[in-house]
C-alpha cells in the first residue's frame, strides 16, 4: 500500500540574511507566533528582517516554539542568549519558554503589517488557520479596533486545507486553478467546512471538475469575509496578513466584491505575526533600557 | 487588628455564600419567618410591594451551566439567559418558591415566566402588565392602577390586608439598600476603588437574593471595612461592562486577571436594578409606580428618546471610564438595537468599546484574546 499523499500540507521553509553581520548589533529581538496550524520565528537585528522561520504547529506549544526559534536561527551562529528581548504571539502565546512578554497577535499583526505594507495601511485582514480577525490601525500600526470571526473555522486555513485533500490538488495550487474556470460557480451555500465539503463531494458526484468545485468554495470563503470586513468599515489602504493571503484565488474574489486591492508586498504574509512581535520586542528592551 | 489577607477573605464572604447559597437561605427564612417567597423575572418587578406583605422576592436567574430540559418548552432562539432560568425551574432548584410573577420587560423572559406556569406547579403565579410606553404621561397612572390589582392579588392569596404602614416600611427597607449599594458603588469612583468589579457583583446579585434588612446590614458592615481597605492589586484600565443581563462571574474574573478593574456598569443585574429611589410624596402605589416608570430603562421601554445613551455617557463620565465592554445576551433584539447607537455615542466620547456576545456559558479562551487586544488598545502608547 503505498503512502496517501498530503495534499494539504504546505513548504516549511526557513531564511536568513547572509550578508548581514548580527554580531555588532546593538538589539536584538525575536518575535514568535504560535498559531493553531502554523508557527513562525521573526529576528531582527536592530529593526531590520534579518531571519524568520516558517513550520507547521505541533501538538506541544513549547516545543513548536523552541523548533522555530532554533530553525530560524540555523546556520547563524546566533543562540538564545544572544537575544535581547522576545514576544511570544497567537493563540500559543503564553506557552513560548523564552518568551520576555505576550502580546496578541491582533495587536502583532497590525504592527507587522504596517512594517511590511507601509504606514498608509489602515485595515488589515489576517486569514490565519482557524480564524480570520479584521483590523484597523493607525499610522504606527497601533489597533483602533477589530472583529473575528466567531465561532466557527469557516474561510480559514483548516479549511482550504480540507479541500486541498478532498480534491487531490496540492495546496499551493488550489488559488490559480480556482481560477481557471471560464464562468464563476455559483458559490456553495455554505463556509461551515464540514457542510461546504458534503456539498462539494455532490458537486463531483454531478461531474463538476475540479476547478469548478474549488471556485465555488473560494468564492464563499471570499463572501463569508467580506461580511466580517463590512462590519468594521474598511478604510484604504487594505492588506491581508497570514497564510490564505497567498490563495490568490480567495484575495483576487475578495478584491473584486469589495471593489478594492489589496497592497503588495515582497516579504512573506505568514509572518506578519511574529514580525510584530519582533518589533514590540524591540521597543520594549529599548524602553527597558531607558528605565 | 485583622490582616488585610484575611480582611480580604472575609469582607465579601458573607456576600458570596449568600449568591452560592440561595436555596439555602430562602428556605432558614421561610422557617424563620413563616412567610412566602415569590420568584420574579425582572427587575420591574414592584419588590416593595411583596416585602410589605411579609413576602420574600428573590430573582430568578441561571446558573451557567450547560442543559437540554429546555428545549421541548422555549424556542432555541430565544435568549440563553431565560432559558437557563427555566431549566433551574424545570430541575427543581427553586423548589422552596410559594410563587412567581412577572412584570412585563420583553417576550423572551415572559416565554420562562408562562412556561414555568404551565411546566412547573407552584401555588401563585402573576403577570404584572408593566407599560413599555413609560416616557408617556399616562405610565404611572396605569401603572399605579395595576399596582392597586396586583395588591388585592397578593390580599387575597395570602388572606391578610397589606396596610399603608407596611408599605411605609418596605419602601424604606428598599430605598436605604439603594443608598446603601449606591454608596459602595460611589467608593468605585476614586483612583483606587477598594474593590473589584467581581466583588460589586458579588454584592449586587446577593442584594437581588435575600431579605434586604440582612443585606442592608451586611453593607454597613462592609461600608465600615472598605473605608480602610487598601486594594491589594493596581486598578489599571478603568472598564466599563454594559449591556443586557450579565452573572458571568468566570468573565468579569477573566478580565480582571489582566491590569484592569471594572468601575462601574449598566446591567439590569446591577445598577439598573438600584439606581432609582421610590420618592416619597402623597400616595404610596403611586410613588412606587412612579419609581418604576422613571427609573434607568431596560432598553425594552426606552423609546421613542433613547434616554439610556446619555445615563452611560453620565457613568462613563463620573467613574473615569478608559474603554467599555458592551455584552448582549444571544438573541437579545431589544440591546442588540441600542448597542450601535451606545457605541457610537461612547466612541464619539472617546471611549473605545469592545462587543461581546454571551451565551449560557462563554468561550473564555475566545474572548480572552479579544479582551487583551482590546486592553493592548487602550495601553501601551509608550511602545510606539
Amino acid at each position: 500500500m503505498t503512502d496517501k499523499k498530503e495534499f494539504w500540507r504546505w513548504k516549511e521553509y526557513r531564511w536568513h540574511d547572509e550578508t548581514m553581520d548580527w554580531k555588532n548589533a546593538d538589539i536584538i529581538s525575536t518575535g514568535v507566533d504560535i498559531g493553531s496550524v502554523s508557527s513562525q520565528a521573526v529576528i531582527l537585528v536592530d529593526g531590520k528582517l534579518y531571519a524568520f522561520s516558517n513550520q507547521r504547529t505541533g501538538s506541544d506549544s513549547p516545543e513548536s516554539a523552541n523548533q522555530a526559534i532554533n530553525w530560524a536561527m540555523e546556520n547563524t551562529g546566533m543562540t538564545l542568549d544572544d537575544i535581547h528581548y522576545s514576544v511570544g504571539t497567537g493563540y500559543g502565546r503564553v506557552n513560548v519558554p523564552f518568551a520576555d512578554k505576550a502580546i496578541t497577535e491582533i495587536a502583532c499583526h497590525a504592527r507587522g503589517g504596517n512594517f511590511m505594507y507601509g504606514p498608509s495601511v489602515r485595515t488589515i485582514l489576517d486569514m490565519g488557520g482557524q480564524d480570520c480577525k479584521a483590523i484597523r490601525c493607525d499610522e504606527k500600526g497601533k489597533v483602533e479596533a477589530f472583529l473575528m470571526n466567531d465561532k466557527c473555522a469557516a474561510g480559514t486555513g483548516r479549511g482550504m486545507e480540507v479541500f486541498a485533500d478532498l480534491l487531490s490538488v496540492p495546496i499551493e495550487e488550489v488559488g490559480e486553478l480556482s481560477l481557471s474556470v471560464e464562468e464563476e460557480p455559483e458559490p456553495v451555500s455554505s463556509t461551515c467546512v464540514v457542510f461546504a465539503k458534503s456539498e462539494a463531494s455532490a458537486l463531483l458526484r454531478e461531474g463538476w471538475p475540479k476547478h469548478k468545485v474549488l471556485a465555488a468554495y473560494c468564492a464563499a470563503m471570499a463572501h463569508r469575509i467580506v461580511t466580517l470586513l463590512e462590519r468594521i468599515d474598511v478604510q484604504r489602504d487594505f492588506a491581508i496578513t497570514g497564510g490564505i493571503a497567498k490563495n490568490s484565488g480567495v484575495v483576487k474574489r475578495l478584491e473584486k466584491e469589495l471593489g478594492l486591492e489589496a497592497l503588495k508586498s515582497t516579504y512573506d504574509s505568514q509572518i506578519a505575526g511574529a514580525l510584530g512581535g519582533a518589533l514590540f520586542a524591540r521597543a520594549l528592551e529599548t524602553k527597558r533600557r531607558k528605565s | 487588628m485583622a490582616s488585610q489577607a484575611v480582611l480580604d477573605q472575609e469582607t465579601f464572604e458573607t456576600f458570596r455564600n449568600w449568591r452560592l447559597n440561595r436555596a439555602q437561605y430562602a428556605k432558614e427564612w421561610k422557617q424563620r419567618t413563616g412567610g412566602r417567597v415569590m420568584g420574579y423575572f425582572c427587575t420591574y418587578a414592584p419588590e416593595e410591594l411583596m416585602y410589605a406583605a411579609g413576602i420574600l422576592p428573590v430573582r430568578i436567574l441561571g446558573s451557567h451551566e450547560v442543559q437540554d430540559v429546555t428545549e421541548p418548552h422555549i424556542f432555541a432562539m430565544f435568549c440563553p439567559f431565560c432559558r437557563d432560568c427555566l431549566a433551574q425551574g424545570l430541575k427543581g432548584r427553586f423548589d422552596y418558591l410559594d410563587g412567581i410573577m412577572i412584570a412585563q420587560s420583553c417576550l423572551h423572559i415572559r416565554q420562562t415566566f408562562t412556561s414555568w406556569q404551565k411546566h412547573i406547579p407552584i401555588d401563585y403565579s402573576y403577570y404584572l402588565p408593566m407599560p413599555h410606553h413609560v416616557q408617556s404621561r399616562r405610565a404611572t397612572p396605569f401603572l399605579t392602577k395595576e399596582l392597586e390589582v396586583f395588591k388585592d392579588s397578593l390580599e387575597k392569596w395570602l388572606g391578610k390586608t397589606i396596610d399603608e404602614r407596611a408599605i411605609d416600611d418596605a419602601i424604606e427597607v428598599y430605598n436605604r439598600n439603594r443608598r446603601l449599594l449606591w454608596r459602595v458603588y460611589e467608593l468605585r469612583k476614586g483612583d483606587r476603588p477598594p474593590l473589584t468589579g467581581e466583588e460589586a457583583m458579588e454584592v449586587v446579585l446577593s442584594s437581588q437574593m435575600v431579605d434586604k434588612q440582612d443585606h442592608n446590614a451586611a453593607l454597613e458592615g462592609l461600608l465600615a471595612q472598605l473605608s480602610k481597605r487598601e486594594p491589594a492589586r493596581p486598578t489599571g484600565t478603568r472598564l466599563m461592562i454594559l449591556g443586557s443581563e450579565n452573572d458571568d462571574m468566570e468573565f468579569i474574573r477573566m478580565v480582571e486577571s489582566f491590569d484592569a478593574t471594572f468601575v462601574i456598569d449598566d446591567h439590569c443585574t446591577g445598577t439598573r436594578y438600584f439606581w432609582n429611589d421610590v420618592e416619597l410624596d402623597g400616595n404610596r402605589l403611586h410613588n412606587i409606580a412612579d419609581r418604576y416608570v422613571k427609573r434607568v430603562p431596560c432598553p425594552t421601554k426606552d423609546w421613542p428618546e433613547r434616554t439610556r445613551v446619555r445615563h452611560v455617557l453620565e457613568l462613563a463620565e463620573a467613574y473615569g471610564v478608559q474603554g467599555a465592554i458592551v455584552i448582549q445576551q444571544k438573541f437579545c433584539d431589544p440591546h442588540e438595537l441600542d448597542i450601535p447607537a451606545l457605541t457610537r455615542a461612547l466612541n464619539n466620547a472617546g471611549i473605545k468599546t469592545l462587543f461581546l456576545e454571551f451565551d449560557v456559558t462563554v468561550p473564555i479562551g475566545q474572548f480572552k484574546v479579544r479582551v487583551e487586544a482590546f486592553l493592548e488598545m487602550l495601553q501601551e502608547d509608550d511602545l510606539f
